[in-house]
């Protein structure tokens, strides 16, 4: 936890200097960034709705990287994910207390199908699941776009975006007038549930062997390529399942632009928690307050909302190389 | 810790000396400080002359050809390229000079072990040190080879070159040296001269005291078991090819070879994780291929060759490392999960049985020494009364301590019933412990002898190829 302090710390020290090249004052513009992630409850509701939506696919990356498969192909999932919430929310007119359920699965099957593409490839193949969950990532946009604009255009949308869904099937709010809703219990149930597997199950038990040593694993018995795909699986329907949060109960629709790269930051997200679900979700939350802190800080402190893309980035190299250095001091020779 | 402290060795002109120590006694740190390749943070090396340094794991350039990795580094030029005729000459100058035959046009990924191991000879030859080191020189070769190696050393002494030969082979030490340093723990514990001292003596000085008995065997009645009939399995040089054996209850075979002779293969192929033509079966019941947890189930375990890589998962606990491969037995879950109690009860048994060394049930593998580490997974392969043990290199890498208890807990372990399969590169280890010795050279099984009728000569030489013409024992 010290260290995490001292890496944020860092960041921060980084993030200032970003500013005074920006041309703002560092301390407006944190100021600013503080201000319009917790100045209030409507600010603090934002916040926890930009947590929840870093919380799904920032778990789908840990277990996919627990069982030793680098995904980074969370952003895709989660736009597959809210197609198919968005497509089959609008279009069929799923009855009453169904609805939600109905809709939010649906979703997560979506991104279970997109991740396990990659999944089949490596297990398959061999092939690897990188580049595959990559470039996995622009077809899925590209193809969200084409139907959403083409073949599956809704006659009331305008632009790249599905219909509005029927009240009936957005996610009941927490908190009157904002849109914070259970998604988030949702999510953090989501991250128990994990913990749980990761260390109380034969399941979670054999996917960690397979991920921290893949050829002890085979020989006692476990079936590599099984659990990759599976864990792609399961991975991708954590991601598909952020998406359909989205879609039901944040912006009530799909469009295209429903994820400002959440798939993406999460990788950052699942590296801070260390990959442990329960510390992901104070990560996700120190995410959250960038992510919807930072319009204000534009707004207010003239500070390029860049800035914080910056930071994340810089985390992201950061947190990688700490892995890539432990790795070879693992590896070296005494 | 330092891996060497403090150490004073003095190697004269003409004499083979060799340096003993178990495994992290600081014999290799020392060789490399030695000859340059590592700096000590104290201390003086003095040298009359070039300090060539022959490794254990050969440093050579597999995809190029021998003369290449001979002039590496110091290459005659004509201009600015490379004078490729001198180069070959200089290589079979040396070559004909230290009596050292190669091709020097030979690739060297196609060579065997023993020829690579002339070229890396031959390539700090051609720098004509003053002293030579040789670090474990003949953990790779067959008897016939080694005695060849050494003949070449000796005459390298006569022509008045300092060798220091680094070895844990003390019937080696004996035969070709003048002088022993012993090391342990980093510092040099007894200086002997060969002359005055026999195998038990440097034995006892490396150990630090008296050498652990080995377990008794006792009679027992051997029952089948475990029998393989045409398996061939892997690539190239180092596929398995029409293997048979059986392996009966209630004794030890062991399978005599130099490293690299199929043996990996053919353990691979039994713990059904390399593809394989041919059949298998254990009680009579065949093994259905491929499939590694299927055979645990039925009582086949592995003690596999590389216990980092393949056996355990190191970041993990000494319990969850227990446990791996069992996970899914009926007394270690409750439904999905795991039986956490029941895991530490297990691993509490065999932390006893076993005497692993760890801080606690919940450290992680990576702090355990060596031979702890091995104890884990030789427990944790016995743990569930197997049918069938196979063992690869048991005690490689761990020091005499541990060695003797994995060595006597293979024997408790015939002794119940189990049969026992030990392949291993060291002769004296499967001459130990075998009822009945196999011997493997390129892939075949070229010789066996019952335990009555052992004939070291006649092992080494089918070691060494000699069975190749078709003879059998």
């Amino acid at each position: 936890m010290i260290r995490a302090l001292g890496v944020a710390l860092a960041l921060a020290a980084i993030a200032a200097l970003a500013m005074i090249v920006a041309g703002a004052n560092p301390i407006v513009g944190f100021f600013a960034l503080f201000r319009g992630a917790l100045g209030g409850p409507n600010q603090i509701a934002e916040t926890l709705v930009q947590t929840t939506s870093l919380l799904f696919p920032s778990l789908a990356v840990a277990f996919a990287f627990r069982a030793g498969l680098f995904n980074i192909g969370a952003e895709g999932q989660l736009i597959i994910g809210g197609l198919v919430a968005g497509l089959i929310g609008a279009r069929l007119n799923v009855p009453g207390a169904l609805a939600i359920p109905v809709i939010l699965v649906a979703g997560a099957f979506g991104g279970a199908l997109w991740g396990s593409t990659a999944g089949v490839l490596r297990a398959r193949f061999g092939g690897n699941e990188v580049i595959a969950t990559l470039m996995l990532n622009i077809v899925a946009a590209l193809l969200a776009n084409y139907l959403v604009v083409g073949p599956l255009h809704s006659p009331g949308a305008t632009g790249a975006e599905t219909a509005q869904l029927p009240e009936s099937s957005w996610l009941p709010t927490l908190l009157a007038d904002t849109r914070l809703t259970i998604a988030l219990p949702i999510a953090i149930l989501l991250a128990f549930a994990l913990r749980f597997v990761f260390d109380r199950t034969i399941f979670g038990y054999e996917l960690r062997a397979a991920g921290d040593a893949p050829e002890a694993a085979r020989r006692a018995g476990i079936n590599l390529a099984r659990t990759a795909f599976v864990a792609m699986a399961l991975s991708g329907a954590m991601a598909g399942l952020g998406g359909a949060t989205i879609v039901t109960g944040v912006l009530h629709r799909f469009n295209v632009a429903l994820s400002p790269g959440y798939g993406f930051i999460a990788i950052a997200v699942a590296l801070v928690g260390d990959l442990d679900p329960l510390r992901i979700i104070v990560a996700a939350f120190a995410f959250g307050i960038l992510q919807s802190g930072s319009l204000t800080m534009q707004a207010y402190a003239h500070v390029p909302k860049d800035v914080v893309t910056f930071v994340e980035g810089l985390a992201i190299v950061a947190l990688a190389a700490r892995r890539f250095v432990a790795e070879r001091a693992k590896t070296s020779p005494a | 810790m330092r891996a060497v402290q403090g150490v004073d060795l003095d190697v004269f002109p003409g004499e083979i000396h060799a340096l003993c120590g178990e495994n992290g006694a600081g014999k290799t740190t020392l060789a490399s400080i030695a000859a340059g390749k590592l700096k000590a943070s104290g201390g003086t090396v003095i040298a009359r002359g070039v300090v060539g340094l022959v490794h254990q794991h050969f440093e050579l350039v597999d995809r190029l050809r021998v003369w290449e990795n001979v002039v590496l580094g110091h290459e005659p030029q004509r201009g600015a390229t490379l004078d490729r005729e001198a180069a070959r000459e200089r290589v079979n100058r040396l070559s004909k000079e230290y009596g050292l035959a190669v091709d020097p046009d030979a690739v060297i990924e196609t060579l065997p072990v023993g020829i690579a191991q002339r070229v890396e000879l031959l390539r700090e030859l051609a720098r004509d040190p003053a002293v030579l080191i040789l670090d474990e020189p003949t953990a790779v070769l067959a008897p016939v080879e080694i005695d060849a190696l050494f003949a070449t050393v000796r005459a390298l002494a006569a022509r008045g070159t300092a060798v220091l030969i680094i070895t844990h082979k003390l019937q080696e030490v004996v035969s070709h040296t003048s002088r022993i340093t012993v090391m342990r723990a980093g510092k040099v514990v007894a200086r002997l001269a060969t002359a005055d001292t026999n195998v038990d003596a440097i034995a006892r000085a490396m150990v630090g005291g008296e050498l652990p008995e080995l377990a008794a065997r006792r009679e027992t009645i051997p029952a089948p078991v475990f029998s393989m009939h045409e398996i061939s399995a892997g690539e190239s040089s180092l596929a398995v090819r029409s293997a048979a054996l059986e392996v009966r209850g209630g004794e030890i075979v062991g399978i005599a070879g130099v490293e690299g002779n199929g043996q990996s293969a053919l353990a691979d192929a039994i713990a059904g994780v390399l593809p394989y033509t041919g059949s298998m079966e254990l009680d009579g019941t065949p093994i259905p291929p491929g499939n590694p947890g299927a055979r645990i189930a039925q009582g086949i375990r592995a003690i596999p060759q590389d216990r980092r890589r393949e056996a355990l998962v190191l970041p993990w606990s000494v319990i969850d490392n227990i446990t791996l491969g069992d996970q899914r037995r009926p007394s270690l879950r409750k439904g999905g999960t795991l039986d956490r109690p029941a895991a530490r009860e297990l691993a509490r048994t065999i932390v006893e049985r076993f005497d692993v060394r760890t801080p606690s049930l919940n450290a992680s593998v990576s702090a355990l020494s060596g031979g702890n580490q091995q104890k884990v997974v030789v427990g944790r392969a016995l743990a569930h009364n197997p049918r069938l043990l196979l063992a690869y290199q048991p005690t490689r890498g761990i020091d005499v301590g541990a060695a003797a208890l994995v060595q006597s807990r293979l024997i408790e372990a015939r002794n119940a019933g189990v049969a026992v399969l030990l392949i291993s590169f060291e002769l004296d280890e499967v001459l130990a412990l075998s009822d009945r010795v196999i011997v493997m050279y390129r892939g075949a099984i070229v010789g066996t002898f019952e335990r009555d009728a052992i004939d070291r000569a006649r092992i080494g030489a089918l070691m060494a190829g000699a069975g190749l013409a078709g003879v059998a024992s």
